[in-house]
């Protein structure tokens, strides 16, 4: 103690008789301390318990892969669970198997919500409640029943060590500061594997040196023997533990350069026991899952990483692609690959491929991020009768269709016409077949006539399915297919199954091809977290219905989220005066919690306004959990992401909602 | 087994001999007062479980002797408190003297990050205050520390004093553990932060 001098200055330390501790004191210590025994015992069996709930976890993760929660195993999709990659681990998990926690920043108000996985959500919580937060390393612990064999290895020999040497007899002032620091502090051994043995074999080099430390110091006070003795019990089982460092060991006779690299070895320890938390988790990981190994070269860059998920997920759909390709009919696919191939129209190349090499590029320029890539299957039957020019195609069944509602299901038809080599789609009315509703896998049975197709044509041409989600808001794209119409022959029916793609040119076309007699409306939803309500801005409308005498109308929107039980849950917009394409840009609060908002349906119709008699109906929108498909998103993409605008065009139906 | 609780947050009452630490504890703990004075032995520790935020905290409060002879003990359980009570006595100039004193010792023993807190007690004794309010707001200020005036005697901020530490304590685990321990905060930060996180796993699974 180098401030002794000043001490003494200040008479603080006037005192300073060293006088030995009389035995009732050394009694009373001892007793107190036997006591905090007691509590460390108890507290040890708690941090215990917290680790066990942590590892029994990680115990029930799946960990599938990238493309699927590393807890559930739930695949990601539009309207499967939502991937969510967890702050800590990195890792994708699903919205039910994680918790978002809002982070202030310490140097302003702001906060930010960010996701952790259960994992590491607990084992946060495990490092705040054991106190592990506060001395950067898990505390000693005993497991509950099976691993307290584990941790009671290292706290038995230390003891006898300390005890029967009589190294640790010098109990000199910088000896006891260090090690009751070391009982306070002690170890984060994870409970199991080589890591503690070698921890063990440190231990007494550390207790020794301390101990020669403390000699070093030269303070020895004989009468505190006994009460050192019985302190050892504790320090000497720390000191054991702690010394994880390399060479932490060796006699370092400068106390301040021992704790620094204590706790060093503490942090070490610390993150050696989060390692083991990972390790875990990985190993299993990179055994079940290829993939896994990708993503851990890079987990260092985080910036790339969002970008790697990406490659990860691709992969691995590709893989499954390929797995489930294998069992399909294979000559189907390739046939088509080699049409788009000869046809030489770009554009329309590649959909259907099966080279893994150019799916994966193709599907990274796609940036598919909340849209599972693997859309499903088609199964057609194709036939051509050259008496009538007629191609006959029959659209069978579909399987594995994305899900559009919060249900999980859809309602799925086809949309079906023929592409020309030129690239061009050979009817202007695409033919449909009826929707199958609530269902991801609809047998359409249904078959469509494609008269004028001319035999010569067959050769190159391209039949093109398009697939879309019925919805009277609305409709979705669901996947697409396309079949080369080279092997159809006028003799036999010709049947095939059908990976289903991702939107293109044609697939717009299609969905253009509806008419939608109501306009649309650019909507824009934010939920704003300070004000705790719900921001819709309504845009704009267009191509409304004339209903006015002048061709024209005088249109304004009605707002109401429902249900509605103060009825104060109601706005409009102003009358925009003589125009089918209105800009209103105005900006309406409702007060909702997130949770509430699960629960509710903003409700927008467009009125004409007339003066002197009732306003005519325009057109309506909902949104809410209920929609489907792009107003779903918007809804569920606004509650995610809360104080962002996510803006969206939506068509309008017909019908009035409200009545 | 005993009480299940969510945090154990151990505290230290540190002072001159005879400020009144042991008796602020025993307010506390058992809610009395003992005129009679008895020097503590060493050290002690008191237990008491209180709720903040519905969370069950049990504190661990370690009483300590303040004369010189126990110092060598005393110093022992710096390194293992989450927070620290200075003491001092407002009738004993000497005592509020020497908290600069004890604020080294906690600089030289205790963990960097411990809550600290200043308490001028025996504050009922008013007419003979040595030490006045201001002074110890004024210390308080400048080691950046929270500071009451108590009494163990009339029963005034002890509670209060306590309860304050603790909730002082747990809002920094809160802090710690949520913000991922940026401590200037940002994102910036926070990839180096993850980074160094990184290089230390894979230099601990080379153990």
């Amino acid at each position: 103690m180098g401030s002794s001098n000043i001490e003494l200055k200040a008479g603080w330390s006037s005192s300073k008789t060293n006088e030995p501790l009389r035995p009732e004191e050394q009694e009373a210590i001892i007793s107190v301390i036997r006591r905090n025994e007691e509590i460390e015992i108890a507290e040890r069996q708690r941090v215990g318990r917290l680790v066990e709930r942590v590892e029994k976890i990680k115990l029930h993760a799946v960990e599938r892969g990238p493309n699927c929660c590393r807890l559930c195993g739930d695949a990601f999709g539009l309207l499967r669970p939502q991937r969510i990659l967890c702050e800590d681990c990195r890792k994708a998990v699903c919205t039910k198997c994680s918790v978002d926690i809002n982070i202030r920043y310490h140097n302003s108000e702001r906060t930010r919500e960010i996701w952790l996985c259960r994992i590491c959500s607990e084992t946060r919580e495990m490092w705040k409640k054991s106190g592990a937060w506060f001395f950067k390393g898990l505390p000693n612990y005993d497991m509950p029943v099976r691993s307290a064999s584990a941790s009671n290895t290292p706290t038995t020999t230390p003891t006898a060590g300390g005890g029967g040497g009589g190294a640790v007899a010098a109990y000199g002032k910088a000896g006891a500061g260090k090690g009751a620091r070391a009982v306070q502090s002690c170890h984060g051994t994870p409970a199991r594997g080589g890591r503690i043995k070698k921890l063990t074999i440190r231990v007494n080099d550390t207790s020794s040196s301390s101990a020669s430390n403390s000699s070093a110091s030269g303070q020895s006070e004989p009468e505190e023997d006994q009460l050192d003795g019985a302190k050892s019990n504790t320090a000497g089982v720390v000191g054991a533990t702690s010394g994880s460092a390399p060479g932490n060991g060796t006699a370092n006779d400068s106390s301040d350069r021992q704790r620094l690299q204590r706790d060093e070895s503490f942090r070490l320890r610390a993150y050696g026991s989060i390692r083991s938390f990972i390790d875990g988790g990985e190993r299993k990981l990179s055994n079940s899952f290829f993939f896994g190994r990708q993503a851990n070269p890079n987990a260092g860059s985080r910036q790339a990483d969002g970008q790697d998920y990406d490659n990860i997920s691709n992969a691995s759909t590709v893989a499954q692609l390929r797995r489930e390709g294998s069992f399909m009919r294979r000559s189907s696919v390739s046939s088509s690959w080699s049409f788009s191939d000869s046809s030489g129209s770009g554009n329309s190349a590649t959909q259907t491929t099966q080279n893994p090499q150019q799916q994966k590029q193709q599907q990274q320029q796609q940036q598919q991020h909340c849209r599972d890539p693997l859309l499903g299957w088609l199964e057609l039957a194709i036939s051509y009768r050259e008496s009538f020019h007629s191609l006959d195609c029959t659209l069978v069944r579909a399987r594995d269709l994305p899900a559009m509602d919060a249900s999980g299901l859809a309602d799925p038809y086809c949309k079906v016409n023929i592409v020309t080599p030129e690239g061009h789609t050979k009817y202007t009315r695409w033919q449909r077949t009826k929707t199958v509703h609530k269902t991801r896998n609809p047998d359409f049975n249904e078959t469509l006539q494609f008269v004028g197709v001319e035999p010569e044509e067959l050769g190159n041409s391209l039949l093109y399915v398009a697939l879309f989600d019925d919805d009277k808001y609305g409709h979705d794209f669901l996947g697409a297919a396309k079949v080369c119409l080279s092997t159809v022959h006028s003799t036999s029916q010709y049947r095939i199954s059908v990976p289903l793609g991702a939107e293109d040119q044609y697939s717009a076309e299609a969905e253009m091809s509806q008419s939608w007699p109501n306009g649309k409306m650019l909507i824009s939803l934010c939920y704003n977290t300070k004000r705790r309500a719900l921001v819709v801005n309504v845009k704009q409308c267009i191509n409304l219905l004339p209903m006015d005498n002048n061709g024209s109308s005088d249109p304004f929107v009605k707002l109401q989220l429902k249900p509605d039980a103060h009825k104060n849950k109601k706005h409009k917009t102003s009358v925009k005066w003589r125009t089918l394409n209105p800009v209103f840009n105005e900006e309406f609060y409702f007060e909702a919690s997130p949770h509430d908002l699960n629960k509710e349906m903003l409700i927008l119709t467009v009125w004409d306004k007339d003066l002197g008699k009732s306003n005519d109906f325009l057109g309506s929108l909902q949104l809410g959990a209920q929609s489907k498909g792009d107003r779903l998103q918007q809804w569920l993409d606004c509650i995610r992401l809360p104080d962002h605008f996510h803006e969206k065009w939506h068509c309008l139906a017909s019908d009035n909602p409200t009545h | 087994m005993a009480k299940t609780y969510d945090y154990l947050f151990k505290l230290l009452l540190i002072g001159d001999s005879g400020v009144g630490k042991t008796c602020i504890l025993f307010r506390f703990s058992e809610d009395a007062f003992n005129t009679t004075f008895i020097s503590t032995i060493g050290i002690d520790f008191k237990i008491r479980t209180i709720e903040l935020d519905n969370k069950k905290i049990k504190l661990q409060i370690w009483d300590t002797a303040g004369q010189e002879r126990f110092r060598t003990i005393t110093t022992a359980y710096y390194r293992g408190a989450m927070g620290i009570m200075l003491v001092y006595d407002i009738t004993q100039e000497k005592s509020f003297e020497n908290i600069k004193n004890w604020i080294r010792n906690i600089e030289e023993n205790a963990a960097a990050d411990v809550e600290k807190m200043l308490l001028g007690n025996k504050c009922e004794l008013n007419d003979k205050r040595q030490v006045s309010k201001e002074r110890g707001e004024q210390l308080a200020i400048e080691y950046g520390i929270k500071f009451m005036e108590t009494s163990a005697k009339a029963s005034i901020n002890v509670e209060e004093a306590f309860l304050t530490l603790a909730s002082d304590i747990k809002a920094k685990t809160e802090k710690r553990m949520e913000a991922n321990n940026p401590p200037k905060g940002g994102h910036q930060l926070k990839l180096t932060e993850i980074r160094t996180k990184d290089s230390w796993l894979s230099r601990c699974s080379l153990l």
